[in-house]
């Protein structure tokens, strides 16, 4: 057996090795998806000259802004435990509802803006108000959602495109501020204040408490219920921003616009480190696993990959990056 | 190399961030005895046995099993080698058969997959005949009560005629009748030259069983010791590392007016007609088998479960509590049962685990007082020496006590005039339970009213002012702290003798 | 309190009931003329098995075939919707020939599944008219009704190689990979291409039909910072999408755009200059193309085997006779 001496000894050397070591696995942990984007972001600059330009890069944030949005608000329902699949359905209902208040001289720009964002949250708050009252399985209620809501956009346009939007609309998605396109500024707005109202908001806290254990959180006299309903409003709201914005950006209201939406907002946040179990994820984590997204879906196009190709490499790299996620988290 | 021995863990070192786990530990063990493995939670005991089965990988050590050295590589398939484990968490298949559960992953079967069902059935019957165990293999694991699932648990581990049984708190969830029955099965184990490892925080249960036994603390080796040999005293110093003269410092505390009145409470299927006061600065058990509707009030009283009739009181004013959070209104606080099912957040941080039930406290206008929350905790965390790294370390790494704590942290956070403890102590080590033993008391100095759930006697007895005792889903008798007695409680318990309240 | 969430709880879940109830009716009101039939006996019965009722030029293929249908008294068209279900269709079919319809119309859902729906209507000897989407085997049919896809691609290439001089970098925009409208239209593009040396097909991608696809997948080029002279696209949505990405990029000028279908959006980017060709695949004369021969079949009269409805180009110079079909 050791000494007392000895046994002290060993534990001061190993206590600095191991606050070294943890603090690189801690860097691993928070920033190893950035890492992958990055080193994305090198290969692609050295396999197209022309992908590290201002422009292009700016291009990439704005491709990816719509389902960014969308994704957000995705993310905050995963962390619960919930999924939302209607994201998609729902641009696509407030688009041509949108855009049927957008046409030039007739209401002021910012009717179609409200109407759009209360219709999304209006079909959130429908979402979340089933799956918390009636206890069904979010699945199937949003995917409920996701039938009726395309079916109600393809009622209201007749399955038709409704175009003719005033410009001041249209600046929403195709205008820019010093440069920079509005659709990113909004998207690092809703950043921002998704950052804050998950961190910095007893709401975070408490959606952070109901995807970490649901009972748990009962029992510590959250109102879940409620809280379910905000989740889902929520995600509903940004979906309605996120419809509005693309209707601006391509100038029409399109009964079939958004489809599969959702599951690139839901590829987004799982790349970015959200847990379907629950629990864990952040905001920063899906803007970087949907800018992943758009680095590739670029990169790709500006190598002309053909789109069989295209396919497969983007399921490969979705898979592989989250994967290496997984092994850096098993490892520490 | 010792050919006596079938076990020898050597200079084992395992780190996580931020704790380091095991640090140079040794576990040796002799063939066909049984060795207790004792320690506080969060000594290291878990991690050890973990390392063993393969789950961990030790960052550096040697272990030598059966006279060959596992290799870090080939520790993965420890049953193969001969070595298996009963959780101490269980964790069955609820809509499988008993039978199937047991096999599961080596059922009898043909080419293609196609199960023997009959021979399944059989091979477990032949099993359960020689383990004297009386439960129909083809049960649903659903049917069974905890304690008979935890009996198939232990005949799983025993199928597979393993040469070393990893034993972690097998009698936690069983009775009296059933721990005879496992020590049964031990010493015929033993006798067909099989070794034990047994993990048990029940002093007790050392000389009654065991052979040898080491203690682990803080992740280091403390010693080995013959259980025969060995004081209660002696052990404890061990595990705690200072003496411990007594566990129990029973103040006598004022009990002043009236805090909850329950009365006539019923819930179909649970219980009925339940009954009974808890007074400020008093500390009421509630004893009772498992099963006997003992957590169910409580629940039912704090509004997970609500009653279909009966009447609760709150500071002599009728209260309708038809959730948690009319509870908590009422200045209710309840520590559950399981700590993992319903207590825990385990992805989030300790102090995210501990503001829960308070956060309203901290928010303006929705944004928390971030630096309010940070001095709340650590106070809270000092004063309750809860160990860990940092108040932002995920509370799925800290030790069972640990996280006990800072759940008890929660709900002192919130104040509550009336707490509810159900199995405040479960799975816990002697120095944790004191220092929540303290806590208790304390707590009653400053005027709560709290009640305690308990299956172990000896807590129950050293607690209460007043003890309620249950059985089958109603109040069989209630007696003074000077009127208990662990063969009072138990014959009430049962349901031997049936008193009216004194 | 709780009384009220519970009450509201309700209604709102009552309102969705009603959306997805006002959606399904939508789709099953013509279906109600079913009941009719029985009471008329005289009346010439057309089953029309359509793949998806919320598809927008399907819709103006419908269309064609209810004007047409109106010209005719003594016909009466039972429309049903497979929801893109192949499965669906086939049950629908097989509907169609228990209820022993005069003759049936048939947009397949897929390719694969519709030789055994043209069995089964044989089998019941009831005529059967494949309409637009054409398969292996469609001869087993009574007739078949509808355009050439290749045909789109070569007129939409040789009217951009036309205006390009026969020479230039081509981007070629796909619909979703795998779709026969897809293969066929970009098939037809490159066997032009190959009759031009001095022209090459310099990028291809794939935009999904989507408006917002194409104007991503257009950005992505303009960054690729190779030349690109013309961008023919598979169908006009995905070329406004791009029309949409160069503008912002200032480059539409030095870009020929082209599509393929042209619905009233693109002929109105068509007007204003900005869409160069698209092709106008004539989904009223499919429509009534198809019902028109189901219905000479159901009496008895001989039909063609293969009726090709032409496709029409369209330009700026012929952009309003299109622009008023569809007002």
């Amino acid at each position: 057996m050791s000494s007392q001496v000895s046994i002290v000894n060993k534990q001061k050397k190993s206590k600095s090795a191991v606050s070294s070591k943890e603090r690189v696995s801690r860097i691993l942990h928070k920033y190893g998806m950035l890492m992958i984007l990055i080193g994305l972001i090198i290969l692609m600059s050295f396999l197209s000259p022309t992908f590290l330009t201002t422009g292009n890069l700016l291009n990439i944030v704005r491709q990816m802004s719509v389902v960014g949005i969308v994704a957000i608000g995705v993310t905050i329902v995963i962390i619960t435990t919930g999924i939302d699949l209607s994201s998609g359905s729902v641009i696509a209902l407030v688009s041509v509802v949108a855009a049927s208040f957008a046409h030039p001289d007739t209401y002021p720009f910012f009717v179609p803006i409200l109407i759009g964002l209360g219709l999304g949250l209006l079909t959130g708050v429908i979402n979340g108000t089933i799956i918390s009252k009636a206890k069904i399985a979010p699945f199937i209620v949003t995917l409920g959602m996701m039938t009726a809501a395309r079916g109600a956009a393809l009622l209201f346009s007749d399955g038709r495109p409704i175009g003719n939007l005033s410009d001041s609309f249209k600046f929403i998605g195709q205008g820019a501020v010093f440069g920079i396109p509005v659709p990113i500024i909004i998207f690092a707005f809703v950043g921002v204040i998704s950052y804050i109202l998950l961190n910095k908001t007893k709401f975070g806290k408490y959606v952070y408490a109901i995807g970490g254990n649901e009972h748990a959180a009962i029992i510590a006299g959250v109102n879940v219920d409620k809280y379910k309903v905000f989740v889902y409003g929520y995600a509903g709201l940004l979906s309605g921003l996120a419809g509005i914005v693309l209707t601006s950006r391509i100038s029409s209201g399109q009964p079939t616009a958004g489809v599969m939406y959702e599951l690139d907002a839901i590829a987004a946040a799982v790349i970015g480190g959200t847990s379907l179990a629950g629990g864990i994820g952040t905001i920063g984590g899906t803007i970087v696993g949907a800018l992943i997204i758009g680095v590739m879906n670029n990169g790709l196009d500006l190598l002309n990959v053909s789109p069989y190709w295209q396919q497969i490499l983007k399921g490969v790299i979705i898979t592989v990056a989250v994967f290496i996620d997984s092994r850096k988290n098993r490892k520490s | 190399m010792n050919k006596e021995h079938v076990l020898e863990m050597i200079n084992i070192t395992k780190e996580f961030p931020g704790v380091k786990a095991l640090d140079n530990v040794q576990l040796k063990v002799k063939k066909g005895t049984v060795h207790a493995l004792m320690g506080e939670n969060g000594a290291g005991k878990s991690t050890l046995m973990k390392i063993l089965i393969g789950i961990y990988t030790p960052d550096s050590g040697k272990i030598i099993f059966d006279g060959e050295e596992l290799k870090v590589s080939a520790i993965k398939n420890a049953l193969d080698k001969g070595i298996s484990m009963i959780h101490q968490e269980l964790s069955p298949i609820p809509n499988m058969t008993v039978a199937e559960n047991i096999f599961l992953g080596r059922e009898p079967s043909y080419k293609f997959g196609w199960v023997k069902a009959k021979e399944l059935e059989e091979k477990t019957r032949k099993l359960f005949e020689k383990l004297e165990i009386d439960i129909d293999p083809k049960a649903k694991m659903s049917e069974l009560s905890i304690a008979n699932t935890q009996m198939v648990e232990i005949a799983k581990a025993i199928s597979y005629n393993s040469k070393l049984i990893i034993m972690d708190e097998p009698t936690s969830a069983i009775t009296e009748k059933e721990v005879h029955h496992l020590f049964k099965i031990i010493r015929s184990l033993k006798q067909e030259g099989v070794s034990i490892i047994y993990i048990t925080h029940k002093m007790d249960e050392l000389s009654q069983i065991t052979d040898e036994v080491t203690v682990l603390r803080d992740g280091k080796y403390i010693g080995t010791k013959s259980s025969d040999q060995i004081t209660k005293d002696e052990l404890i110093e061990m595990m705690v590392g200072r003496e411990l003269n007594q566990i129990f410092h029973k103040q006598q505390v004022e009990i002043k007016e009236l805090a909850l009145s329950v009365q006539q409470l019923s819930k179909k299927g649970k219980f009925e007609n339940i009954s009974f006061e808890v007074r400020k600065g008093e500390i009421v058990g509630i004893a009772g088998l498992m099963g006997s509707g003992r957590t169910e009030v409580l629940e039912s009283v704090f509004g997970i479960n609500p009653s279909d009739s009966g009447e609760i009181y709150v500071h002599g004013e009728k209260a309708t509590i038809r959730s948690p959070r009319d509870a908590i209104r009422y200045g209710m606080g309840l520590l559950t049962e399981d700590r993992k099912l319903t207590g825990l957040f385990l992805p989030l941080s300790v102090q995210d685990n501990i503001i829960t039930v308070t956060i309203e406290q901290y928010a303006k206008g929705g944004f928390l007082n971030e630096k309010k929350i940070r001095e709340d905790c650590q106070r809270l965390s000092d004063q309750l020496a809860i160990k860990t790294p940092s108040l932002q370390q995920l509370i799925k790494y800290l030790s069972g006590g640990n996280q006990q704590k800072a759940l008890i942290a929660r709900w002192l956070l919130q104040d509550p005039d009336i707490l509810f403890l159900d199995e405040p102590t479960r799975g816990i080590d002697v120095g944790a339970k004191s220092e929540i033993y303290n806590l208790i008391f304390d707590l009653a100095k400053k005027g709560k009213a709290i009640v305690v759930v308990s299956s172990e006697l000896p807590e129950i007895l050293g607690l209460s002012d007043r003890i309620i005792v249950m059985h089958d889903g109603k109040k069989t008798g209630e007696l003074s702290r000077e009127e208990a007695t662990q063969e009072r409680i138990m014959e009430l318990a049962t349901g031997e003798l049936v008193t009216s309240g004194s | 309190m709780m009384f009220l969430k519970r009450w509201i709880s309700m209604v709102v879940l009552l309102l969705l009931t009603m959306f997805i109830a006002v959606g399904c009716s939508e789709k099953q009101q013509t279906s109600g003329q079913t009941g009719k039939q029985s009471g008329e006996n005289k009346k010439v019965v057309i089953g029309a098995a359509l793949p998806d009722f919320d598809d927008k030029w399907l819709s103006y293929l419908q269309d064609g075939m209810k004007e047409y249908a109106k010209t005719q008294p003594d016909v009466e068209v039972i429309y049903v919707d497979a929801m893109n279900d192949a499965n669906k269709q086939l049950s629908q079919v097989e509907n169609f020939v228990q209820q022993k319809v005069d003759a049936i119309v048939l947009i397949p859902v897929d390719t694969v599944s519709a030789p055994e729906m043209v069995d089964k209507a044989n089998q019941a000897n009831i005529p059967i008219v494949v309409v637009n989407r054409i398969f292996d085997g469609v001869d087993k049919a009574t007739a078949y009704v509808g355009s050439e896809s290749i045909k789109a691609g070569v007129m939409q290439m040789e009217e951009v190689a036309k205006i390009l001089g026969g020479k230039g970098n081509i981007a070629i925009m796909n619909g979703q990979m795998g779709q026969e409208a897809q293969i066929k239209r970009t098939e037809g593009n490159k066997e032009v291409i190959k009759k031009y040396p001095n022209m090459k097909v310099v990028l291809e991608g794939t935009a999904e039909w989507d408006r917002a696809k194409g104007m991503s997948l257009m950005e992505n080029w303009l960054n690729s910072g190779k030349k690109i002279d013309a961008v023919v696209s598979n169908n006009d949505e995905m070329a406004i999408g791009a029309i949409m990405a160069l503008e912002a990029a200032g480059k539409l000028n030095d870009v020929v755009v082209a599509g393929v279908d042209a619905t009233p959006d693109a002929l109105e980017y068509v007007k204003s200059g900005k869409l160069k060709v698209t092709v106008y695949q004539n989904a009223k004369g499919q429509g009534q193309g198809g019902l028109e021969t189901a219905i000479k079949a159901a009496k008895g009269e001989k039909v063609e085997k293969f009726n090709w409805i032409p496709y029409e180009l369209v330009t700026k110079d012929n952009v309003e006779e299109y622009i008023k079909k569809w007002q």
